[in-house]
């Protein structure tokens, strides 16, 4: 037996280690900055939602009292229901419309591209001059919406503000929100719809299957989990959904405005803030996590 | 079961026209063969009579009646696709009775049918598996078996075994055979296999740049081609197509004088006085060595060639020879004695060789 023999068995790394080894390695610094600018934040996010924080910076330790003041919030309930609507609202508004045009655009015609490209554009354009642009849409003195309602269709002899009031306010941000957002969920399922075999539809046709059936049969199997990847992105967007709303209508309360009312206006109180943004973080964990399971079947 | 007919049909993409007025007839129950080289129109033609695409012209017949506006899924046909088109999401069961669902047949009939197919194709332990856990040739049993559940007018196969391997393909071709004894339902089969167009076709259509060159029996087509196109895309390996001379008596090739069995009916084909040139068409196999044959006054001999290389196929040598300045296979049996490098005798009857016009390429009829 060769003397050195024992010296290579005592580390014997087949490839596979070697590889892991390597992958932990590279993926190591995106680690650690993921850990201190997430993972920090939100322990430390937790562990203020038990004390109470003075302006002065001193805290002391008031256990649960946070969370029992936010049960008793009728405000806070109102947020909820409001970024439930606001939720179902976009993110079904938005892949179903993304869904329509996708289909529409992955017909052939001439200046295809053209179209596609022009379709991105709300996405593209900068928030704050779209918002300023939907602001003068819906002003109740000068705006196009009151002019055409009242004075060129008749619909109404009443101008409303539209943005201003609250219950309708929560619409306009919706229907802004599926404006802004359909491009993106339009781009990832036509990029899905090109890869779909033609002769899929052939077949189907063939078995005896029209536009309907060829649509519930091939397109939509073949798309189904892009568009579960795109519900699951647009809700843990829309759930953390702050500019969008605030800039256009700063009075349609969702969970991160709600949050940010407490934080930082009025009677600044970060420890109750700090509760509800924990609240809100663990209902999109439940969320996800459900949704991960029971939709995508991972 | 049902007829299909092509009348007069042309079919454009854009400018370019890819059929010209093709003309079919396909009777009820018989099993049509349309074989040709890749963008011969055999593909477009199929999906005219499916209704995956539109004629330009002419009219498209099933069972007697003109289907030309009528949608695929109206014209009750099946097809088998040549990369099979199974549906991902679905295992092979709901793959397969998808049509008859789409039918709303009744449920013992689906699952007596299904029973009866998954049986004749030997898929009954694969139902519950999806399309991407099959290999190759249970994918393209899972397409037949899609194609024969329905009680459809029309089979359409496009290229079905094109994707197999050599064994599987013949092992399918049987299979296929067989089915359409059983069922007898008229089928339109697509391949650039001239193997396939061989044994599976009552009637072969040959096809070239979008135009039917010949249509017949197998043996017809083999044994009558009509032109050079035909005789040389039939049959393997390809028919000789050698220059030659015709005389009325004889037919000159390299100097070498080949006796004709009859004298040319000058009225037929006018024959100059120094001969005509044309080319005479041999198949490999119709060839014979002399050493093995003997002397045999009634066939033609193919003196001195000059042998290149030999291939042994088992019980067939294939010669690659040299005769003057021209090159030709032959194919003999395991017994004879020829060796690389030495020349040979080739014997051959008459009857069998064709000759082709040099200027239309059509077979001009001497025998």
């Amino acid at each position: 037996m060769n003397k050195h023999a024992g010296l290579f068995n005592k580390m014997p790394i087949s490839i596979e280690q070697r590889e892991s080894r390597l992958g932990w390695k590279l993926i190591a610094p995106s680690l650690g900055v993921i850990g201190l600018l997430i993972i920090y934040p939100i322990l430390y996010n937790i562990y203020l939602s038990f004390f109470d924080v003075k302006l002065t910076g001193e805290k002391f330790f008031i256990g649960l009292a946070n969370y029992e003041k936010l049960l008793q919030d009728t405000a806070f309930y109102g947020s909820v229901l409001t970024t439930i609507i606001f939720l179902i609202g976009t993110v079904v508004g938005s892949t179903l419309i993304g869904l329509l045009v996708a289909l529409l655009m992955n017909l052939q015609f001439p200046f295809r591209n053209v179209a596609r490209a022009i379709i991105l554009l709300p996405y593209f354009a900068p928030i704050i001059s779209v918002v300023f642009g939907w602001q003068f849409i819906f002003d109740p003195v000068n705006g196009i919406y009151n002019h055409v309602m009242v004075e060129v269709l008749h619909v109404t002899d009443q101008r409303h503000n539209l943005i201003g009031d609250p219950h309708t306010a929560l619409l306009v941000v919706i229907i802004f929100d599926i404006w802004r957002h359909f491009p993106i969920s339009c781009l990832l399922i036509i990029s899905k719809l090109q890869s779909i075999n033609r002769d899929q539809y052939e077949a189907a046709a063939i078995d005896g299957c029209g536009p309907l059936g060829r649509f519930f049969h091939v397109t939509l199997p073949e798309i189904y989990f892009v568009l579960g990847t795109l519900v699951i992105l647009r809700l843990i967007w829309n759930i953390n959904k702050f500019e969008d709303v605030f800039l256009l209508a700063p009075n349609v309360q969702t969970l991160p405005i709600f949050t940010y009312y407490a934080a930082f206006t009025g009677i600044i109180d970060q420890g109750f803030a700090a509760t509800i943004s924990v609240v809100q973080f663990l209902f999109l964990s439940f969320l996800i996590y459900f949704y991960v399971k029971k939709v995508l079947k991972w | 079961m049902a007829s299909v007919t092509l009348k007069n049909i042309y079919k454009s993409f854009g400018y370019v026209e890819v059929l010209h007025n093709i003309n079919l007839e396909v009777d009820e129950g018989a099993f049509v063969v349309l074989v040709g080289p890749s963008g011969c129109g055999k593909s477009t033609t199929l999906r005219l009579i499916a209704g995956l695409e539109d004629a330009t012209e002419g009219e498209v017949l099933i069972n007697k009646r003109v289907v030309n506006l009528i949608e695929p899924q109206h014209r009750n046909i099946a097809m088998v696709f040549q990369n099979y088109a199974l549906y991902p999401h679905k295992n092979v069961r709901e793959n397969i009775i998808f049509g008859l669902k789409r039918a709303k047949a009744p449920k013992d009939l689906i699952n007596r049918r299904l029973e009866r197919v998954s049986r004749i194709l030997e898929l009954e332990d694969l139902l519950d598996r999806k399309p991407a856990q099959l290999s190759g040739g249970q994918r393209q049993r899972v397409a037949m078996g899609r194609a024969i559940v329905r009680d459809a007018d029309v089979f359409l196969f496009d290229e079905p075994l094109s994707n197999l391997d050599a064994k599987l393909r013949h092992q399918m071709r049987s299979e296929i055979r067989r089915i359409h004894r059983e069922y007898k339902t008229t089928s339109i089969y697509v391949t650039h296999d001239q193997v396939e167009a061989m044994t599976l076709g009552d009637k072969v259509v040959v096809m070239r740049d979008g135009f039917i060159e010949q249509h017949g029996s197998p043996m017809e087509i083999y044994l009558k081609p009509n032109n050079i196109f035909v005789a040389t895309f039939i049959g393997a390996p390809s028919m000789n197509m050698l220059d030659a001379t015709l005389f009325p008596g004889f037919v000159e090739l390299e100097g070498q004088k080949l006796m004709l069995t009859k004298r040319i009916n000058e009225n037929d084909i006018p024959l100059p006085k120094e001969g005509k040139k044309l080319k005479l068409g041999i198949r490999p196999d119709f060839f014979l060595d002399e050493d093995i044959v003997g002397k045999e006054t009634h066939l033609a001999i193919i003196r001195n060639a000059h042998i290149d290389i030999i291939e042994p196929l088992g019980f067939d040598r294939e010669l690659d020879v040299q005769v003057g300045n021209q090159a030709l296979k032959a194919r003999l049996d395991l017994r004879t004695m020829a060796k690389e490098g030495e020349t040979i005798n080739l014997c051959f009857d008459m009857e069998r060789a064709h000759f082709f016009d040099v200027g239309t390429e059509k077979r001009l009829s001497i025998h």
